[in-house]
């Protein structure tokens, strides 16, 4: 499973600790999900993606995500 | 369950939480080279433990145990201390203050102590058939001691499976917000 959890993470200006604190689960179980060394729960991801107030599929994905700049401005070359 | 129960945690709890994620402890395992000596070094107490207690029965010496335990005994309390704090307390927390990694994780260090135990035994047994069958007899003063060696073993395998397979800290790269 991949997961954009990171970056949004970083863009959002959340801790892992306190991310952590808001979804019931221990901060390491976050950064072991971000570096793709563990695949949450549905529930789990579930409580994640409401945290961030976004779509589950907008953070876990089955496939690669495109890089958010091709999403953004589409691929140029 | 998926998510820590928090509706039936009590204050036990949340010490204890408080107690495994002391930050105080990082330094003494920070690398897995550090965890594998930690580990070494509670298995080497744990066999002086033993021995001096063993030693000091089979030969009446209550001195001898006095003075182990009160040397050995505080050590071995430490090194205990360190190895739970390096796996966050998955061994020593009630389930209910582990999230759903934290349990898959115990359940994979307990299933692999367990086949480390199982082989541990199987070896011990040879090894003891063998001498066994070598001298013609098996004295059965040596049952206690090794029932006792069996028994502590089984019961620390998982804490230093726990050590030795736990991971590195992670640096919160958002820190501080």
């Amino acid at each position: 499973m991949h997961n954009r959890l990171a970056m949004v993470r970083a863009e959002r200006k959340v801790s892992r600790q306190s991310l952590a604190e808001a979804v019931g689960a221990h901060y390491q179980t976050i950064g072991y999900i971000e570096r793709g060394e563990y695949n949450p729960s549905l529930d789990l991801a579930l409580r994640i993606a409401g945290f961030f107030r976004l779509p589950v599929e907008a953070l876990f994905s089955l496939e690669p995500f495109r890089p958010l700049t091709d999403e953004v401005y589409g691929r140029t070359s | 369950m998926t998510t820590r129960q928090l509706d039936r945690v009590t204050r036990y709890d949340r010490r204890m939480v408080q107690i495994m994620n002391n930050p105080a402890g990082r330094p003494l395992y920070a690398t897995a080279a550090r965890r594998r000596g930690l580990v070494a070094a509670h298995i080497a107490l744990t066999a002086a433990l033993l021995a001096v207690l063993l030693g000091g029965i089979a030969e009446r010496l209550p001195w001898l145990i006095l003075g182990g335990v009160v040397v050995l005994l505080p050590l071995w309390c430490f090194a205990t201390g360190a190895i739970n704090g390096c796996t966050r307390g998955l061994l020593e927390l009630r389930a209910r203050m582990l999230d759903e990694r934290q349990l898959a994780d115990r359940h994979r260090v307990q299933a692999r102590a367990h086949r480390l135990s199982v082989a541990g035994l199987f070896g011990a047994v040879v090894a003891l058939g063998a001498i066994g069958a070598v001298q013609g007899e098996f004295r059965s003063a040596a049952l206690l001691p090794v029932l006792v060696v069996v028994l502590v073993t089984l019961w620390l395998m998982p804490l230093w499976t726990a050590g030795l397979t736990a991971r590195d800290e992670m640096t919160d790269d958002v820190a501080g917000l």
